[in-house]
């Protein structure tokens, strides 16, 4: 046997045990809590086992889409967890991207765009705009240049913005909606201005008090599956070669994982990366259900199935 | 008595000054845990090493603590691993801390932390080395970030907040430890013992960073958080302490000591004057001292070493430069 074939069955065997465990470990409404001990579920790791279950998984699958309609809020949005305000956070855009990869968007997730569309960082706000461009410029990047916040009345950052990338993307080849194309625009170039001089990404900007600020792997990666669909560019490069020589070295499962969807997406070869991950996942009891979903989102992609796709 | 319109006005105007001062006079704070006295011991300590447990238990016995069968929970500042800079409380006065509370009796002892930029809290604490301390002395370790959470009003109205989601971990511990590394602050002026409280905010909720709080005021949000998550007891990291462009870029400022206290504000004031800052105009200290603890010398018992005020102040950025106590006169207790 290769050792190409050994790893994929190596990867196969684990991904189908974190698929077990993850099934499990399903509350009774449908849902997932962050960790394991606790009955809360949470939005993030609720979408992330939706996209992470197998076709096969139907009855899993059906229950946890169901209880992404029932506690999605009025205005569109999702909350953070349940019981959590009816204002909406920015876990919104993965869990339309969930429940379109799972074909279960329709009128549901059209409320939710609707509601992106409405959603931006405070920096776009011609106030504080003006504060940021004259009183308060310690930190460096372009308020015109905006995304998405993690909850409304605050500033935009890069995982609520690529989260909601992710959601738009399957949008805007076929709509001729003029403000999803123009969200969509200057989030990306919101990722571009905010990207760390070395490549990657920090929470949400890169030179703060004029130092710059070392950017962190899973945001990278999260941020470098938003912009798998624009054409490669210095900025995605960069933040690739500095993902792949980064991921060298890790070896937490969360972002180990992120980095090997990223740089599968783009063709990066990750196999000692998925070999390490399942070494991790193997040895040490996951107690986080986002990152045991993520880990076998990850495991997957060493059979070729990526669920963020690939560059294109 | 004529009582015209304009006597009317004069008199509505009268009424809406007087509501409005006596509103804005009205404390900002529905709880007072200022105590008559508070004690803090300064104790010294030349480098991060196995001594720290003997050092440390001496310090933990001048308090006469009474922990036996509670649970204790351990927050250090736990914010990013940036290779070289002295960013984290060092994980080997985190595990002397813990031992501490064992050997006194405590019913458990946890370590908790919500880093505020960086999601991936194992990475912090793989690359960090707390991983591999906290494995070797089998001390449990809760992602605040992650946790479950519950709503809770807050017992201080500085923001205009009216409640926060806190983690279930902190809300069921029966004993609080914060232990910040001592460090300037590019926002906040100084983080400290009451500043690294800023961890137990949910990420989950208010994301990364918890951006709501910078919105409503850094100084307003560390008061909020206090009054309403008790801080019991202070371990300071000033071993190798930041100064300059802290949390993360500050440069590393051998002060050789741990501070000790039964209270947040004596806490932070003694590590502001070790500084060379003045606590009194650290606004988040300033307003504490009338509700939170002590920030006078005359009401802190110093149990072990005095104060004593670096002969060149810590370094901030430009915007705080007010709080550095210049003078040999201003220095003077």
């Amino acid at each position: 046997m290769s050792p190409r074939t050994q790893l994929v069955r190596d990867a196969q065997q684990l991904d189908h045990a974190c698929v077990q465990a993850l099934i499990d470990r399903q509350l009774p409404e449908g849902g997932w809590p962050f960790n394991s001990s606790t009955a809360q579920a949470a939005v993030e790791p609720t979408a992330l086992a939706l996209l992470a279950l197998p076709s096969t998984s139907v009855r899993e699958r059906e229950r946890a889409i169901r209880f992404l309609f029932q506690i999605q809020n009025p205005n569109g949005s999702w909350p953070a967890f349940l019981g959590d305000g009816p204002e909406g956070s920015g876990f919104t855009g993965l869990v339309v991207y969930a429940l379109t990869r799972s074909a279960a968007g329709g009128t549901t997730t059209d409320r939710a765009i609707h509601w992106l569309l409405q959603s931006r960082g405070w920096e776009s706000h011609w106030l504080w705009k003006w504060k940021f461009r004259t009183t308060d410029r310690h930190v460096r990047f372009d308020p015109d240049k905006f995304g998405w916040p993690w909850m409304p009345a605050t500033v935009s950052w890069v995982v609520p913005t690529s989260y909601s990338l992710l959601a738009l993307e399957d949008g805007i080849s076929s709509s001729q909606d003029a403000l999803l194309q123009l969200r969509f625009r200057l989030g990306v170039g919101m990722l571009y201005d905010r990207i760390c001089p070395q490549g990657g990404w920090n929470a949400g900007n890169g030179v703060v008090y004029g130092i710059p600020l070392a950017p962190h792997p899973d945001t990278t990666s999260i941020a470098l599956l938003a912009l798998r669909g624009v054409p490669l560019n210095a900025f995605v490069t960069t933040s690739l070669d500095w993902l792949e020589r980064r991921a060298r070295f890790c070896s937490a499962p969360w972002s180990l994982a992120w980095a090997i969807l990223a740089l599968t997406a783009f063709r990066r070869t990750t196999q000692t990366l998925i070999t390490r991950l399942a070494s991790v996942v193997e040895s040490d009891e996951v107690a986080d259900c986002a990152t045991l979903a993520v880990a076998s989102l990850a495991l997957n992609s060493a059979n070729g199935l990526n669920a963020f796709g690939a560059n294109s | 008595m004529k009582f015209d319109r304009r006597t009317f006005l004069a008199g509505s105007l009268g009424l809406a000054a007087g509501a409005t001062t006596s509103l804005l006079a009205l404390p900002k704070y529905h709880v007072n845990r200022r105590r008559p006295r508070s004690r803090v011991a300064i104790l010294t300590a030349e480098s991060y090493s196995e001594d720290l447990e003997r050092i440390l238990w001496h310090g933990l016995n001048l308090f006469h603590l009474d922990i036996r069968g509670k649970s204790v929970l351990i927050k250090p500042n736990l914010v990013d691993y940036i290779p070289g800079n002295h960013v984290n409380t060092h994980p080997l006065l985190v595990c002397a801390a813990a031992e501490g509370f064992r050997r006194l009796g405590a019913k458990t002892v946890l370590v908790s932390e919500g880093p505020g930029h960086q999601r991936d809290t194992e990475l912090v604490l793989i690359e960090s080395g707390f991983a591999n301390q906290l494995h070797q002395q089998r001390i449990p370790f809760v992602d605040l970030n992650r946790d479950e959470l519950f709503e809770r009003r807050l017992l201080a109205s500085y923001t205009g907040m009216k409640s926060l989601w806190l983690p279930r971990t902190i809300l069921e511990s029966d004993f609080v430890v914060s232990m910040p590394k001592v460090k300037a602050h590019h926002w906040s002026g100084v983080t400290l013992s009451m500043k690294n409280m800023f961890g137990v905010v949910p990420g989950t909720k208010y994301g990364w960073p918890k951006n709501i709080l910078h919105w409503k005021g850094i100084q307003e949000s560390i008061l909020d958080i206090c009054a309403t998550v008790p801080v019991h007891f202070v371990i300071a990291d000033a071993i190798i302490a930041m100064e300059g462009n802290g949390p993360l870029n500050g440069s590393a400022r051998r002060l050789n000591r741990i501070i000790l206290a039964d209270d947040p504000v004596a806490a932070d004031a003694t590590c502001a004057r070790l500084m060379g800052l003045d606590p009194d105009r650290i606004v988040h200290l300033q307003a504490g001292a009338q509700f939170l603890g002590n920030s006078l010398v005359a009401r802190i018992d110093q149990l072990a070493e005095t104060v004593c005020f670096p002969e060149m102040p810590f370094q901030t950025v430009p915007e705080f430069e007010y709080l550095r106590l210049k003078s040999d006169t201003e220095r003077r207790p």
